[in-house]
């Protein structure tokens, strides 16, 4: 009967992330024995985790309304490094330039959620390939716009030739900590980003205080039954779309506060595949296709980043081979394919 | 029936202009790039034959998924990967030439039809999702050829030579050097016609698969994969083994893409061990595409029609790119984004047309059961 | 009936593909020749070079040795054929010889000396094994690149 009752909770958590959060636990318990220094590590933990969070954070609004995972994540970061590069080329510097980098790009990530949204809503069913393939249309095209819009700043053209986009852009001056360095605490080796840290928990208490509202739950119940949703009189289309814009919008924030983290801007393919460690991260956590909590977002990018810091150095450490990136890729992308075969999710 | 009729009945221009929208498209495109990319045509037609004989093979690997309803096969990168690991080996064995493609071939059956399998069972798994998890399973599994080629050859796997081997003694080079089967099999029999090399076996290997594929279609296993192609359910119901038929045109696709691969390769002259795989997915399905085929239907002409037109805007893209803008990056930036595009114009193309349908029979079916309705209370 | 039938065909299909293999393995197997035309000594006695040698290896670019000098082909297969013409002595007529032999499997660089096999000498004499040095690029470790499939080295 118990065994029974194990198989079932196995079943639920599901082997994969079994596999890893085991993965992750065996890494730290290894780490003092192998020499590596845990408090960088956390600290490692720590920052990543600032970092990347809102990215994450941007699955929730759409795996909500029933539009899947949002593989179409590049969309929003192009909004945002529209964001960024404009408010650089507009002269403003220091922690005013991530302001002026979050007003700028929101309008853009209205108006390309709005279209992606809008295209979504005409293939509902098909919602993640279509997304996964918008995104990378996105990117290949701003690509080539990086070369030709008229940008001047000298800090981010090519030197040479004094146009096009450099491919990795320097925030030193600009907004680089600006969240970070807000009441930052330094314990030994331990450094603690409390403004982006804040600056994420505001947001994803804002996402969850909206799941609460009347809109948020219709967006719930449009997700996990549409016919019933439209029986309800709930505009199955307009709430789609609020999702899509909510997540390319929280997208477009995440790659800044990311950026004010890791202190470069990176543009043309960089955002191409960003969108699959933000989508197995929130997986990990104990999402699925169709559920994702703000709890999920929490766990499961700790649990990415932990991977992700703890892996290379423990691996060297123990076998002098650093196969972190391959672990990485295995883990991540099993999660994924895990995900897609649960059945019961599949149902539309 | 019913709906076929009415479709024969009015083949209305409008449909057939956006029936084949994207091949429209892209001679249009091409009709711009060839004058300003400056290529003469003698240089234009040699690329474009070699690019053929390059790929067809490839592409050809994908229509068989598509007949059993599988969409487009992502997951054709596994076996692109099968073979190669079997190339690998084969030119640490030192076979070389002809012999060394046909054992590199048997060896990377083998492995295909595990990774098909595999695949065909989690495609299984995620019925009405096929293309994104067959996208992600490529992903998946080349993280498990890294583990393989980059730390299990050498260490577990035994790797002999230096020139394949990296100095620290285990994992693969970056590039793995074919120079002693390069275009080996191109170069037999091959006759040039007005100064156009024809690669005239390869030809003829494509043709046999062309010929095996539409044999293949009219075997019972091939009718079954159309019915199942067609509804999944009435397939199981005149007792199709539906799931077996999926994974069994999963493994076919991923042998053939294996074989694709090796005729690839050996054009190409070596192997970029860890980057030949990732783009050919995308470049065939982008062709197959281009050619007008969609997620539920292809033909071996599309296959063709498309390598000629893709691969024409890719070798023109680029010098007309820089003529127009004084910059070559621009134009390549343009075929990738052109590839995606295609891509997910296809893809969209085909959700639409599918919720059309659905409604459409749903409409139908409202219809005829209104008409029973009334009918039965005539009677009354 | 049928079953077993089937099994057998399989079988059979498995063992024809494993022979194809294994010719495959024979007929395709790769070896880089070495000629040299250079001295050398076999008990104590000492073989001159020839003023001159030609060699050709089916359609390959032949190669012409001068004393001293060291030419290559590649060869597939178990069996060496080639042409050699002999010029001994300044200003002699060349004479040409056919030569054939099997050289062993496991050899990927074969070095023969001409000169002693033409004297007519035992197999170790004029055949050895040249290994080459693995090319060293200089660095220590070459940098993987895993390009397109990389996941952005970060989030």
């Amino acid at each position: 009967m118990t065994k029974d009752k194990f198989k079932a909770a196995l079943k639920s958590f599901g082997l994969p992330r079994l596999i890893i959060a085991g993965f992750l636990l065996l890494l730290l318990i290894m780490a003092p024995f192998v020499g590596a220094d845990l408090p960088t590590q956390i600290s490692n933990i720590i920052n990543r985790f600032s970092w990347n969070g809102i990215l994450v954070l941007a699955m929730v609004p759409m795996v909500h309304s029933g539009c899947g995972l949002n593989f179409g994540l590049p969309l929003g970061i192009i909004s945002g490094l529209l964001g960024a590069t404009l408010s650089i080329e507009f002269g403003f510097t220091g922690p005013l330039s991530f302001l002026a980098a979050v007003v700028i790009a929101t309008p853009f990530a209205l108006i390309l959620g709005a279209l992606y949204g809008w295209l979504l809503n005409k293939i509902k069913g098909g919602e993640m390939m279509i997304a996964t393939y918008v995104g990378f249309s996105s990117v290949s095209l701003m690509c080539m716009m990086w070369l030709i819009l008229p940008y001047h700043s000298p800090n981010m053209v090519w030197g040479l030739s004094g146009k096009g986009l450099r491919t990795t852009i320097s925030l030193e001056g600009y907004y680089i900590g600006a969240l970070a360095k807000i009441g930052q605490i330094n314990i030994g080796a331990i450094s603690i980003p409390t403004g982006t840290l804040l600056f994420f928990a505001l947001l994803a208490f804002a996402i969850w205080a909206f799941l609460h509202t009347k809109t948020g739950t219709a967006m719930t119940a449009v997700g996990s039954n549409p016919a019933f949703a439209r029986a309800a009189g709930i505009n199955v289309d307009k709430i789609r779309m609020l999702s899509v814009i909510m997540s390319t919008w929280l997208a477009a924030i995440g790659i800044l506060v990311y950026e004010q983290g890791f202190g470069f801007i990176q543009l043309y393919m960089a955002p191409f595949y960003m969108a699959l460690p933000a989508v197995s991260a929130i997986l990990i956590g104990g999402a699925s296709v169709n559920k994702a909590t703000i709890m999920n977002v929490i766990v499961g990018t700790i649990l990415f980043q932990g991977i992700v810091t703890m892996t290379p150095t423990v691996m060297n450490n123990m076998i002098h081979m650093d196969m972190s990136e391959v672990i990485r890729i295995i883990a991540s992308m099993g999660m994924i394919l895990f995900a897609l075969t649960r059945k019961t999710e599949a149902a539309k | 029936m019913n709906k076929n009729t009415n479709k024969k009945a009015s083949p209305n221009l409008f449909n057939l202009v956006q029936r084949f929208s994207v091949p429209l498209m892209f001679i249009l495109i091409c009709a711009v790039c060839i004058p300003l990319s400056g290529l003469s045509a003698n240089m234009l037609i040699n690329e474009i034959v070699t690019r053929m004989g390059r790929n067809a093979f490839l592409i050809l690997s994908l229509l068989i998924p598509i007949m059993a309803g599988m969409g487009l096969n992502f997951g054709m990168t596994l076996g692109a990967m099968a073979a190669e690991i079997a190339l690998i080996f084969v030119s640490d064995w030192q076979i070389v030439g002809i012999p060394g493609m046909v054992l590199a071939a048997f060896i990377s059956i083998p492995i295909s039809v595990l990774l098909g399998i595999f695949c065909g069972k989690i495609l299984n798994e995620a019925k009405g999702r096929e293309m994104i998890t067959s996208y992600i399973m490529s992903f998946f599994i080349n993280g498990i050829y890294q583990l393989v080629v980059l730390y299990l050859m050498g260490s577990v796997i035994p790797i002999k030579h230096g020139s394949i081997k990296l100095p620290r003694g285990y994992g693969i080079r970056n590039t793995v050097s074919l120079l002693s089967m390069r275009q080996k099999l191109d170069n037999l029999l091959a006759i040039q016609v007005a100064g156009v090399k024809i690669p005239v076996l390869t030809f003829i290997i494509i043709a046999l698969l062309c010929l095996f594929i539409v044999w293949f279609s009219k075997t019972k296993l091939g009718q079954d994969m159309r019915a199942v192609g067609q509804d999944m359910e009435v397939a199981r119901d005149a007792g199709i083994n539906v799931e077996r038929t999926r994974i069994i045109s999963i493994v076919m696709s991923t042998v053939l893409a294996g074989f694709g691969m090796i005729i690839y390769l050996q054009n190409m002259g070596n192997i970029a061990t860890y980057s030949a795989h990732s783009q050919i997915g995308m470049f065939c399905i982008a062709a197959l595409l281009v050619g007008g085929a969609s997620v539920d239907r292809a033909s071996i002409g599309n296959v063709f029609l498309g390598v000629i037109l893709f691969h024409t805007m890719f070798i023109v893209a680029p010098k007309a790119g820089a003529a127009i803008t004084g910059d070559s990056m621009i134009g390549e930036y343009f075929r990738v984004f052109v590839s995606y595009a295609v891509i997910t114009l296809a893809l969209v193309m085909y959700e639409t047309n599918k919720r059309r349908a659905k409604s459409a029979a749903g409409q139908q079916l409202q219809a005829a059961q209104d008409a029973e309705e009334a009918a039965g209370k005539e009677k009354a | 009936m049928k079953n077993k039938r089937q099994l057998l065909f399989r079988v059979g299909a498995i063992l024809i593909i494993l022979a194809i293999c294994a010719v495959m393995f024979v007929i395709g197997r790769g070896h880089t020749v070495y000629f040299d035309n250079k001295e050398t000594s076999y008990n104590g006695q000492t073989i001159e070079p020839f003023y001159k040698v030609t060699v050709t290896v089916g359609n390959q670019k032949p190669s012409k040795l001068s004393k001293g000098d060291r030419g290559m082909a590649d060869i597939m297969g178990q069996k060496l054929t080639m042409t050699l013409e002999i010029t001994d002595k300044e200003g002699d007529q060349p004479h040409a010889h056919k030569v054939s032999m099997s050289v062993p499997y496991n050899m990927d660089g074969i070095m023969i000396n001409i000169p002693a096999l033409m004297q007519g000498l035992p197999q170790d004499a004029y055949m050895s094994e040249f290994i080459i040095e693995t090319p060293d690029t200089g660095s220590t470790d070459e940098e993987i690149v895993t390009d397109e499939f990389d996941m952005g080295g970060d989030m």
